[in-house]
Parts: structure tokens; sequence; C-alpha cells
């Protein structure tokens, strides 16, 4: 997980875009998703995902999120298909409109879930939600929220494997093989990580305080967010895909 | 100027105080370090100069600490950071952003630095804590010991007239240590900049700092010139504080040899003073 969300540095058209416009392609590409029935404009959608992945120089991090993904959708086909008994039956207990619905989910998840894990690939977390201050005039607590959780992932893993180690070296046998009861001993851990964590965000807050917190204005960023030449073939394409999902039956 | 006046300190549920009855006055533009064996209430002196204590930190406060005049108990924190910058000992929980350069960014966003300043303030930060490499990189993929320089070099960034700094050389090798030791003599002497650090190793207190103060159970056991500080080896022992050895053989030979030998604080005058005695 540490690694899905983790942002790649580059320099292309994508990463060069405004966090919001990035934001609104986004969105357009999970509206058209949800607007459109069409299998085809769901493949359209898809393809138009893995471009965008291709694109951000970030292809083969597309392509894992896709594999990773398919796995989970598999699952969920085979699932739809037994479970929609509707439509004219073709084999045993399978349908012609189990299987074109089963599809329709399957894509539109994976249309939904990829540009939002390329959206980080491509973009700071920080640019996000100085961008979502600065243009969307989103209040910076809301914008501080959502950076400080993300900051503190990778710090919560190394506080977890510090207290799984710490544990190991005191005979504690967490390479057991059982997943019962692996997860009956990680359960113990949850105590000390909870109350290590809310020590820490009130120290945390103390430390965004004595650096000006309360002072954060709209217009505070140092880093300005303009508007290009790509943000407007992206507010484009983005319309052009909430549009073709309407018209296109 | 830091004025503590009868500062007495005692944290929500603890059975005894964490600093007792202190009056200390810092000069602007002196350079103080704080030593003294562990629970000596160091930490906390500090947090009281920079207002942590008692604005962030629960507790039963008693006196005054004044801060250019303004009374910390009074001032808003935020206002009062704006004087004094604090650099903690927790380094982890100081840090609140992913990315190197936009740590330092925080603190000058947010105390509206001219734009056309914020560049060279932040180049100037990175280069002196000697971290201008690592100024795209993510936290996360950072050292304890580069974190820390992270952490110093925020608040360089920032130039506080006051800067309070709890053990920042604490994930520091030797080398780096001296480093942000220089770094801090030339912010006090170029800059005027009022320098206070607790500090265990002593060796670089004695060299940088121009007075020493000793804590020991929450009150002040010494304050002075380092060397005045030092001249008394068996009573700062008997607190459990480590003195350098140059200052002990400095001790021993005027004690063994009955003739004045004055304090050292490094090799150097050691072997000079040795030179002297043996004539």
């Amino acid at each position: 997980m540490n690694g899905l969300f983790q942002y790649v540095p580059g320099n292309s058209p994508l990463h060069r875009m405004n966090p919001v416009t990035k934001i609104l392609l986004t969105l357009s590409v999970c509206i058209a998703a949800f607007l459109t029935d069409n299998l085809f404009v769901l493949l359209f959608l898809l393809v138009f995902d893995l471009m965008i992945g291709v694109a951000a120089g970030a292809a083969r991090k597309a392509f894992s999120i896709f594999k990773g993904l398919f796995k989970v959708s598999l699952f969920l086909f085979v699932l739809q298909v037994l479970f929609i008994r509707r439509g004219n039956r073709l084999f045993w207990i399978v349908t012609d409109e189990g299987l074109l619905t089963a599809a329709a989910v399957v894509l539109r998840l994976l249309v939904v879930c990829l540009p939002l894990a390329l959206i980080l690939t491509v973009t700071q977390v920080s640019d996000i939600a100085n961008a979502m201050v600065q243009v969307l005039h989103v209040p910076y607590a809301y914008a501080f929220t959502l950076t400080t959780a993300i900051r503190f992932i990778p710090q919560f893993m190394e506080e977890m494997g510090g207290i799984m180690e710490s544990q190991t070296a005191r005979g504690v046998e967490f390479d057991s093989k059982n997943v019962f009861k692996k997860l009956g001993m990680l359960f113990p851990l949850c105590a000390p990580l909870l109350i290590s964590s809310v020590r820490r965000t009130g120290a945390t807050a103390t430390a965004a305080e004595v650096r000006g917190f309360n002072l954060r204005t709209r217009e505070s960023g140092y880093k300005r967010y303009g508007f290009g030449l790509v943000d407007l073939a992206a507010v484009l394409i983005s319309a052009a895909l909430i549009v073709g999902a309407v018209l296109i039956p | 100027m830091i004025e503590l006046q009868s500062l007495t300190f005692r944290y929500a549920g603890a059975d005894r105080d964490a600093l007792h009855d202190i009056t200390l006055t810092i000069p602007d533009g002196a350079f103080l370090g704080i030593i003294g064996p562990a629970g000596a209430g160091k930490s906390t002196l500090a947090h009281a100069i920079g207002g942590i204590v008692p604005h962030a930190v629960h507790g039963d406060f008693y006196g005054a600490v004044r801060v250019n005049g303004l009374d910390t108990a009074d001032t808003r924190l935020t206002d009062l950071s704006r004087i004094v910058g604090t650099v903690f000992q927790d380094v982890e929980s100081q840090i609140i952003s992913s990315v190197v350069e936009d740590e330092l960014l925080y603190g000058l966003e947010n105390f509206g630095v001219p734009r056309e300043e914020i560049e060279e303030r932040m180049t100037f930060a990175l280069e002196e804590v000697g971290i201008a490499a690592l100024r795209n990189r993510t936290i996360a993929s950072l050292s304890g010991g580069q974190r820390q320089k992270v952490a110093i070099a925020s608040l360089v960034a920032l130039r506080p007239k006051i800067l309070v700094l709890d053990e920042p050389t604490g994930e520091l090798d030797p080398s780096s240590s001296r480093q942000i030791f220089s770094l801090l003599r030339t912010l006090n002497r170029e800059y005027g900049m009022t320098v206070v650090v607790v500090e265990q190793k002593i060796m670089l207190l004695c060299e940088f700092a121009e007075r020493l103060a000793v804590l020991n159970e929450g009150r002040i056991e010494r304050l002075g010139e380092v060397r005045e500080v030092l001249g008394d080896i068996a009573g700062l022992e008997a607190i459990g504080v480590n003195c350098p050895r140059s200052a002990r053989f400095s001790s021993l030979l005027g004690e063994k040899t009955g003739q004045p030998v004055p304090v050292c604080v490094n090799a150097d005058e050691a072997v000079e003073a040795a030179r002297r005695v043996i004539g």
C-alpha cells in the first residue's frame, strides 16, 4: 500500500498539470463510467486510463495496479454471473444479462479505481492540498488533515514494524504460518500503536502551531498553481468524456 | 531578552516539580548551553522559553517567563513563535510535511515571509545544515539523522530572534554535530540570534557555548561562563555531569602541583597548560 500511493517524480504533461485539473479529469472519468451502460464506452475509458498511465511515464505502475485489480474483478465477475438470473439462459445458470451486467460492473470498477491511484503517482499530496486551498477555496484545516494523514502512513508502518520487531526479539512468533494465530498476535499491538499515535498527534499539533498553523491563509502558499494549455486540453477531454458517455447509447 | 522569574512547573499528575523556583536572565545575543542529568528538567525549561509550557502542556505553572517583554502565559503560542523558534527533541513529531522542501516552506509561508526572500532563506538553511542534496526527497526516505537536520533547517530558515534547541544532535554523528554547532555560532555571531541549546555532548557545549547552566532535579545548580562552571569538577561530577577530559586534566594538574592552572576546554589548551607547569 505504501508503494501504491507513492509519488513518482517526473516531468510529463500530467506532472505539470494543475492539481485541480487532475482532480477534474479523474472525476470526469468516474462520472463518465457511471453515466454509461455501453460496454464499448467503458472499454474505451479503461484504455484511456492506461494511456494516461503511459503518458505519465508510469506505465509499469498503471499495469501493476491493473493486474492487482484484475484479480478482484475476476472474482466479482464470477459472483455476479452466478447471482444474476434475469435474461435468456445461455448455459447452466448463466444468462446473457448476467454476463453483460457483470462485465459492466467489473469494467466500471477498473475504470474508476485506476485514475484515483494514478493521480497520487503524478501529484504530491501537498500540491493537491495547496491547490485545493488556493483554487477551490477549501478551508486549510481540511487540506491539512488530508496531508497529515498521508504523511503518517509510512510513519505508522515504521512504528508497527518497530513494535513487531521488539516483540519478536522477546519471543513472539510473528513469522508463524498460521493466519489465525498471527491475527491473534497482531491484536495486542493495537494498544501501543494507538497510544503512541495519539501522543504523536498532540506533539505534531504543537509543532504545527509553533510554525504558524493559525496564521495560514489561502494566499500563504509559496507555490502557485497556474492553468496552462495542458490544463485547457484536459478540461476539453473531461467534457468530451462526459458528453460522449451521455450521448453514446 | 528572556527572563524567568521564580518559575516552578509541575506536570499534571506528577508528584514533584519538573522545574523548581528557577530565576534566570538570558540577554539578547547570548549563547547558553543547558546541561544536566536525565530528568533534570532541561526539556521542560526549553519548552518554557518557547511557551509550549504552559500552552500545550498541562500542569501547574507558577512564576513568570517573559520573552522580549511578553509574558508567555498571556501571549498566544503563535505570536510567541514569531520570536522564539523551538527545535523539539522528538524529531518525528516535529516534521509536518512529506517532502523536505515543503517542510521548510511551511513556517515561511505561514509567517508571511515575502516571496522573494523565501528562496534565499531556504537555500541558506539547506546549505548551512548540509542537506541541500535532500531538498526534493520524501521524509519517509530519510534516516534519523537526516530528519533531525531537516527539523533544524526548517527553524533556521525562519530566523527567529531566539532559537531554542532540545538535544539537536541526538541522532547525529560527531562531524554533523560539529557542523550544527558551528552553524549555531554563525547564527549567534553574525545574525545576533540568541541561542539556547540543551545538549548532552558537553565537549561541544564547552567549545561553542559562552555560558553554561547546569540543571539538576529542576533547579539551576550552576550558572556562568563555561570556564567558571567547569572550575568545580568535583561538584559537577557529583551531580552526574560528565566533564571534558581536558578540564579534568587541568584541575588534576593544579591539584597535584599546587600551582594555579587555568581551566582547559580542549586538548590544545591542556597541552599548553602542561607545558607551562613543566616549564
